[in-house]
């Protein structure tokens, strides 16, 4: 189940389904991820035969045991209600496991206190599907607004937020509204604010649910550039051609079980029927 | 973290905040001014009901014992004595029959004057008894010590041996516990209404921003730092309501007042205490109702 040094290999760009916004050869210097590059020994997440169901009764999760190494590029892939958005919510804590264990750099989150939470979130970048923009800032307020409201004295702010909207591609739309941009635009915002404390761990939530293919294309490998410099990101998607493309590990969830962990995976296996 | 930015943020995100939500926090300012307008004035007509029962209390916390005719004055300097220790007690002082009969002539008394006068022409003499008046500590010990005294030998032996009403003393302490509860629960009452009042427009204001609270405790704000521009903007509607519901207490109490007195015989100092008492009262239910209106959009 554990894979051996995920791969990170760069996607087959000759499958390409059109050209991207942010093609694979820019120069993007990425800063270096919190605490630097870190040993592939320790699993930084762990699942343990977890458990989870909901009030309504729906058991979203079912003895879903895996283990992600720093660096390590995993899509977590099924249909709806396979129980991928379960696993985001559980690792950012939003929800808590009723068996086995989670654990994340270590840390037992079934055992972690309410007042930690804060710390484990900022180790921490996470994307969804709906963006969620603060409509009334600009693109440079919102990514400030992350560092603003975790550490109001940071210095250098300013610099900090340009060089993380140069990482994304919108150096050039500072003072735009959310409005004022395109789908892909506005992801690329949301990914840096979750890229701007510069998280150990990037968590993305169908990111490229509300986007075409050529957008969902750039978005995707603007995530490998991230993973490329240091950081573990986790993707939860059903977009069959993205992962296909990328051909990193792949767990596969139906049901709220793992039915496949496989590095440099497909979403469908040969003869698999569609989901 | 650095408490200065920290302060900024905080004080800049509960202005915004008040100046986003400008039609709730407008609202929500004049029903809060409303309701401690009225906290405050219920205060004020309570304390100058609560003075007038006071001064009535203390009329009627003197027990005039009445002394028999011929009585030696050793007699009566013994009784004065012994009742003078009594904790109950706080002075006694003797007044004998010509003081009666002065106090019953003035103007304001029993408005005898005609018929001591009358009595006097007629070789009746003065009829009014000496007394002891016991000035006592609470309105509560006049009954116990009017028993009391009635078994001493050298009091007046008619139907009426002290100036002891059974009718008022009860009443009187009736009417003023009525008045201290009452004034207790409406102030309650009112603070109450406040609380709930500013409960409901934070909680408003926490719901329009919710996708900004979901966005700080993601990204790994703390609960506090969530929480802290909303009881600052709650403050601030508490304090500023106060202050217009002070002032118009104030305008309104020099307006039908006279000289340093407000209306209802309100002393400035007073009223400087309950406008003062009102902005922490403002400040206090602000704060409270935003923690309790907050603390769900902080469900994680």
């Amino acid at each position: 189940m554990v894979p051996q040094g995920a791969a990170n290999d760069s996607p087959q760009h000759s499958r390409m389904v059109s050209t991207p916004d942010l093609t694979p050869n820019r120069v993007v210097p990425l800063p270096d991820t919190e605490g630097g590059p870190q040993p592939s020994t320790r699993p930084i997440i762990v699942f343990e035969r977890v458990n989870k169901t909901y009030p309504n009764g729906n058991a979203a999760l079912s003895e879903v045991s895996f283990t992600v190494h720093p660096r390590d590029f995993v899509f977590i892939v099924g249909p709806s209600g396979a129980g991928k958005s379960s696993v985001i919510r559980l690792l950012i804590r939003e929800e808590a496991a009723q068996g086995g264990h989670v654990l994340v750099d270590g840390q037992d989150l079934g055992r972690l206190r309410r007042r930690h939470l804060p710390r484990l979130r900022r180790k921490m970048g996470i994307v969804f599907q709906d963006f969620k923009l603060l409509p009334t800032l600009t693109v440079e307020q919102n990514v400030a607004f992350a560092l603003q409201v975790t550490d109001p004295g940071r210095r250098h702010l300013k610099e900090k937020v340009a060089e993380t909207l140069f990482i994304v591609g919108l150096e050039d739309k500072l003072h735009r509204f959310p409005d004022q941009l395109s789908g892909g635009e506005q992801q690329r915002v949301a990914i840096a604010r979750a890229l701007v404390h510069r998280p150990r761990i990037f968590l993305a939530d169908e990111p490229t649910g509300n986007l075409d293919p050529d957008t969902s294309w750039g978005i995707v490998q603007l995530l490998l550039q991230i993973n490329h410099r240091g950081a573990t990101v986790l993707v939860a998607t059903h977009d069959r051609e993205i992962v296909d493309l990328c051909r990193q590990r792949v767990i596969a969830l139906e049901d709220g079980r793992v039915i496949r962990d496989e590095t440099g995976g497909q979403y469908l296996e040969a003869g698999e029927a569609t989901l | 973290m650095n408490p200065l930015p920290a302060l900024r943020f905080v004080f800049r995100s509960a202005v915004q905040n008040l100046m986003r939500n400008l039609g709730i926090s407008v609202a929500s300012l004049l029903t809060v001014t409303l309701t401690l307008l009225g906290a405050g004035a219920a205060v004020v007509v309570v304390h100058a009901l609560d003075n007038v029962l006071h001064t009535e209390e203390s009329r009627a916390s003197v027990l005039k014992v009445f002394i028999a005719d011929h009585v030696s004055l050793a007699s009566i300097m013994n009784m004065d004595g012994q009742l003078a220790t009594q904790p109950d007690v706080r002075a006694v002082a003797f007044e004998n029959k010509n003081e009666a009969a002065r106090e019953a002539s003035a103007p304001g008394g029993l408005n005898l004057k005609g018929a001591l006068r009358l009595l006097a022409k007629t070789g009746g003499g003065n009829p009014l008894p000496a007394s002891l008046n016991l000035r006592l500590r609470t309105i509560s010990d006049v009954t116990s010590v009017n028993q009391a005294v009635r078994s001493s030998a050298i009091i007046y032996q008619g139907p009426h041996p002290t100036d002891y009403n059974p009718n008022v003393i009860p009443r009187l302490e009736r009417y003023i516990l009525i008045a201290q509860v009452a004034g207790v629960l409406l102030v309650a009452l009112v603070g109450a209404v406040a609380l709930v009042i500013i409960t409901i427009s934070i909680r408003t204001a926490a719901f329009v921003r919710s996708q900004e609270i979901e966005i700080m405790k993601l990204v790994g704000a703390t609960e506090w730092f969530v929480r802290w521009p909303f009881i600052v903007e709650g403050m601030l509607v508490g304090v500023v309501s106060a202050i217009i519901a002070a002032a118009v207490l104030l305008g309104g109490g020099f307006a039908l007042g006279s000289g340093h007195t407000l209306a209802l015989g309100t002393g400035l100092h007073f009223a400087l205490g309950v406008s003062g008492a009102l902005i922490v009262a403002g400040a206090v239910l602000g704060g409270f109702g935003s923690m309790v209106g907050v603390r769900r959009s902080l469900a994680v």
